[in-house]
C-alpha cells in the first residue's frame, strides 16, 4: 500500500476500566490500551472471551466511562464532555451495533420505532411522513422491505433482527460503528449475508468500523488491520494480511494455529501450538507479561517487566520481550 | 463393517400451539464401531433432535418419534421402554451437551457426579468408583485429580468442566458418545485443547463418535465421516474428503463457500440468500429449493432421492439425475484451492 497520510477519527490513548470485585478487588477489564482508527477503514478486534475487546467498544462509545485514560474522535476529547448537547452531538456520530439480536431490540416497540428512535431524539425529521419515509429508505438499504416497519421483532428471524440493529445504527448517518460481536449469533450461511452487507455499506456511505469478535477467519475478512487482545491488554497490531502470514506475538501465533481449518487433508498435517492452562484471572492479572503462564518462549524478564509496545516493523506493533533486544540481552 | 447404531427413516415432530412442527423428517444413517460422524447443519436442522431422539430425551408430552426405527446393536430404541433406555443411557451410549456450565450439578461435588454412573450401571462400592473417577480426571487431563475430585464445579473453568462432562461421559465405556456442540462454548484455545483430548481418547477407547456441530473447522479435524442436514433432511454425506473436496449438494456448496478461509485471501463471501424453511409447514419438494441457486421445477414439487455417487457418498439433488443440466460448484466452495 502506498504511504498516504490517512486521517485519523479516532484515537484511544491508555484506556483503562477497571470494575469493582468484591471487598477489596479490581478486576482490571481494560488495562491501558492504545491504537488509533484511520477514517474509512475497518479495525477488527480479536480475543478470547474475557480479554476485554467488549469493555473497550463500550468504553470508547461511552456505555461506561473510563478510568482512566483518552478518546478522541476527530480530535475532540469524548470522554470530557459534560453538557447534553454536545453529547447529542457525539452521539450521532458514532452508533453501536450489538451482539445478540434477540436482547438487543424493544421488544414492545414496533420496527418503525425502534429504528426511528434516533431519528426523533436528533429531530432529523420534520412530520410524519418525512419520518416513515426515512424508516422505509433504511429497512431497503439493510434488504428488508416497508411492510416490515409496523411488525414486532419476535416476528423475525436472528439474521432479519441484525439487519434491523444495522437500520438503526444507520438512522442517524454516523461515520463510526462499532460492531460489538455482531455475527456471532449468526448461523454461518446468515453470517455471510449480514458481513456482506456491511461491507457494501461501507463502501457506499464511507463508514468507519470497530470490529470486535472472537472468530478471527470472519475478522481477517472484514478487516483491515487486526489487534488481538489479551487480558486487558492489546499484543500486537497489525494489517491483517501481515497477522495472518507473520503474527509476531506468541499468543498470536497458538491463537491462529488453534483455529480448525474447514480441510480434512490441512487438519490432519498441520502442527498445532496447543496453550496449556486457562486465561488467568483479570482481578491478579500475572506480574510483567500478562501472557507469561501460558507463553511457550517465556523468560525471566517477562515476569519482571511489562513489554513495551513498540512497532517491531513498520506498521506493525507488539508488546513482547522477544522482538525487544534491549530486554533479550538483560535476561541473558 | 459392524454396524453399531443403524437408523432408518427417522421422523421425530413436536406438537406446538402452533401446530405440527416436522423437525426431523426420514433421516437414515449408520454408525459403525469406532468411527467419528459429525452431523453438520444450521440451527432448526434437525440434527440435535435427530440425536436426543437416538437418546430418548425428547420432551415427553410434546416431543415424538412418529415413525422409523432407531436400532443398536439389534435393538430397536425407538421402541425400547423408560426402564430399558436407562440402562443403555449413560453405559452404552452417552452425551456430551454444549454447555459445561449448565450440564454439571452444581450442588454436587464433580467425584459425586462421575460416581453416579460407575455405582449405577456397574456396581462399584464407594472406594472403588472413587478410585476410577481419578482415574478418569487423569485421562481428561485434569491436574492434581486427587484434590479436584472433591470440588465443585464453580471451581472450574468453561473448559475444565467440559472435560469433567467428558470424563462422566466416558465413565461406563460406552460405545457410542454424542457430542453436541461440545465446543460451542468454549474459546478457541480451550476448543484446540478438547479438540485433541477427543481424538486422543477416541484412539485411547475405539467409542464411535457422533459429533454434532455447525463448525465445519471443528468437523475437519475430528471427523471421518460427515451427514450434512437441511430443514430436518440429510441432503448429502459422505467421507469427510468427499464432503470438503468433491461436495455435490448446492447447500454443501453454501456452506463452504460462505465460511472465510482463514488461509485464502478471498474477498467476496457467497451468502446463501434467504433463510431456512418453516418445519410447520415443510416444502413439499427439496427443502432446499427456494435457496438454490440452481432450483429447476422439478425441485418445487418432488424430493430428489439420494443419489448414489460413490460407495460411500450420497447426496439427495436432482441436479444428480442424468436428464439435469451439468453444474459445476462456486469458486469460494472449493476447498484446499489455496494450497
Amino acid at each position: 500500500m502506498a504511504v498516504v497520510e490517512r486521517e485519523k477519527l479516532l484515537e484511544v490513548k491508555n484506556l483503562k476500566k477497571y470494575f469493582p470485585a468484591g471487598k477489596k478487588g479490581v478486576l482490571q477489564a481494560v488495562d491501558g490500551v492504545s491504537f488509533d482508527i484511520y477514517k474509512g477503514e475497518t479495525l477488527g478486534l480479536v480475543g478470547e472471551s474475557g480479554c476485554g475487546k467488549s469493555t473497550t467498544g463500550r468504553t470508547i462509545i461511552r456505555l461506561y466511562d473510563a478510568t482512566d485514560g483518552e478518546v478522541f474522535y476527530e480530535g475532540e476529547d469524548v470522554h470530557n464532555k459534560k453538557s447534553r448537547s454536545e453529547l447529542k452531538k457525539f452521539n450521532r456520530k458514532m452508533q453501536m451495533i450489538f451482539q445478540d439480536p434477540y436482547a438487543s431490540l424493544n421488544p414492545r416497540m414496533t420496527v418503525k420505532d425502534i429504528i426511528a428512535e434516533g431519528i426523533d431524539i436528533h429531530g432529523l425529521a420534520k412530520t410524519t411522513k418525512e419520518r416513515n419515509e426515512r424508516v422505509y429508505e433504511l429497512l431497503e438499504t439493510v434488504g428488508l422491505n416497508r411492510e416490515h416497519a409496523n411488525r414486532y421483532p419476535h416476528e423475525f428471524s436472528g439474521g432479519q433482527r441484525q439487519r434491523i440493529g444495522i437500520a438503526r445504527a444507520l438512522a442517524v448517518d454516523p461515520d463510526f460503528i462499532i460492531a460489538d460481536e455482531p455475527i456471532s449469533a449468526l448461523d454461518v450461511s446468515i453470517q455471510a449475508q449480514v458481513v456482506n452487507l456491511m461491507m457494501e455499506l461501507q463502501k457506499e456511505r464511507g463508514l468507519t468500523y470497530l470490529f470486535i469478535a472472537h472468530d478471527l477467519s470472519m475478522v481477517k475478512h472484514i478487516s483491515d488491520r487486526v489487534g488481538v487482545m489479551y487480558l486487558g491488554n492489546i499484543v500486537e497490531l497489525t494489517t491483517s494480511d501481515e497477522l495472518y502470514e507473520e503474527p509476531l506475538h506468541p499468543y498470536t501465533q497458538a491463537l491462529l494455529s488453534a483455529i480448525p481449518v474447514p480441510d480434512p487433508e490441512l487438519e490432519r498435517s498441520r502442527e498445532r501450538i496447543i496453550l496449556e492452562g486457562d486465561v488467568p484471572s483479570p482481578i491478579n492479572p500475572p506480574s510483567g507479561c500478562r501472557f507469561r503462564t501460558r507463553c511457550p518462549h517465556a523468560m525471566d524478564v517477562c515476569a519482571a517487566v511489562k513489554p513495551k509496545w513498540q512497532e517491531a516493523r513498520e506498521g506493525h506493533w507488539v508488546a513482547c520481550h522477544l522482538y525487544d533486544e534491549e530486554a533479550v540481552k538483560q535476561n541473558n | 463393517m459392524d454396524k453399531l447404531l443403524e437408523l432408518e427413516n427417522l421422523h421425530v415432530s413436536f406438537q406446538t400451539y402452533g401446530g405440527e412442527v416436522k423437525a426431523v423428517r426420514g433421516v437414515s444413517f449408520t454408525l459403525e464401531k469406532g468411527e467419528s460422524l459429525a452431523i453438520v447443519g444450521e440451527s432448526g436442522s434437525g440434527k440435535s433432535v435427530t440425536s436426543k431422539a437416538v437418546m430418548r430425551l425428547l420432551p415427553n408430552k410434546i416431543g415424538s418419534i412418529k415413525e422409523g426405527s432407531i436400532r443398536f446393536e439389534g435393538k430397536d430404541l425407538a421402541k425400547a421402554t423408560e426402564r430399558e433406555m436407562e440402562k443403555i443411557r449413560g453405559s452404552e451410549i452417552s452425551m456430551i451437551f454444549q454447555d459445561p456450565m449448565t450440564s454439571l450439578n452444581p450442588t454436587m461435588t464433580i467425584g459425586k457426579q462421575i460416581m453416579e454412573g460407575l455405582r449405577k450401571h456397574q456396581n462399584m462400592n464407594k472406594s472403588e468408583a472413587k478410585e476410577r473417577s481419578i482415574n478418569l480426571l487423569k485421562l481428561v487431563g485434569i491436574p492434581n485429580p486427587e484434590l479436584r475430585v472433591d470440588e465443585y464445579p464453580h471451581q472450574f473453568s468453561g473448559g475444565m468442566r467440559q472435560r469433567v462432562v467428558i470424563a462422566i461421559a466416558l465413565a461406563c465405556n460406552p460405545k457410542v458418545l454424542i457430542a453436541d456442540e461440545p465446543t460451542t462454548a468454549l474459546d478457541v484455545t480451550i476448543q484446540a485443547q478438547i479438540l485433541d483430548l477427543m481424538r486422543d481418547l477416541q484412539d485411547k477407547t475405539g467409542t464411535a463418535i457422533i459429533l454434532i456441530t455447525h463448525d465445519l473447522g471443528v468437523v475437519a479435524n475430528l471427523a471421518q465421516r460427515v451427514a450434512v442436514m437441511y430443514g430436518g433432511m440429510i441432503v448429502e454425506t459422505g467421507t469427510a474428503d468427499e464432503i470438503f473436496y468433491k461436495p455435490k449438494h448446492p447447500y454443501t456448496w453454501g456452506l463452504l463457500a460462505s465460511m472465510p478461509k482463514i488461509n485464502s485471501d478471498s474477498k467476496e463471501l457467497l451468502a446463501i440468500p434467504g433463510t431456512p424453511p418453516d418445519l410447520m409447514n415443510p416444502p413439499k419438494g427439496c427443502p432446499f429449493a427456494a435457496r438454490c441457486p440452481h432450483a429447476m421445477e422439478v425441485c418445487i414439487d418432488h424430493m430428489p432421492d439420494a443419489t448414489d455417487v460413490s460407495s460411500t457418498h450420497k447426496a439427495a439433488c436432482w441436479l444428480l439425475d442424468e436428464r439435469a443440466p451439468k453444474v459445476e460448484p462456486p469458486e469460494a466452495a472449493v476447498v484446499g484451492g489455496a494450497r
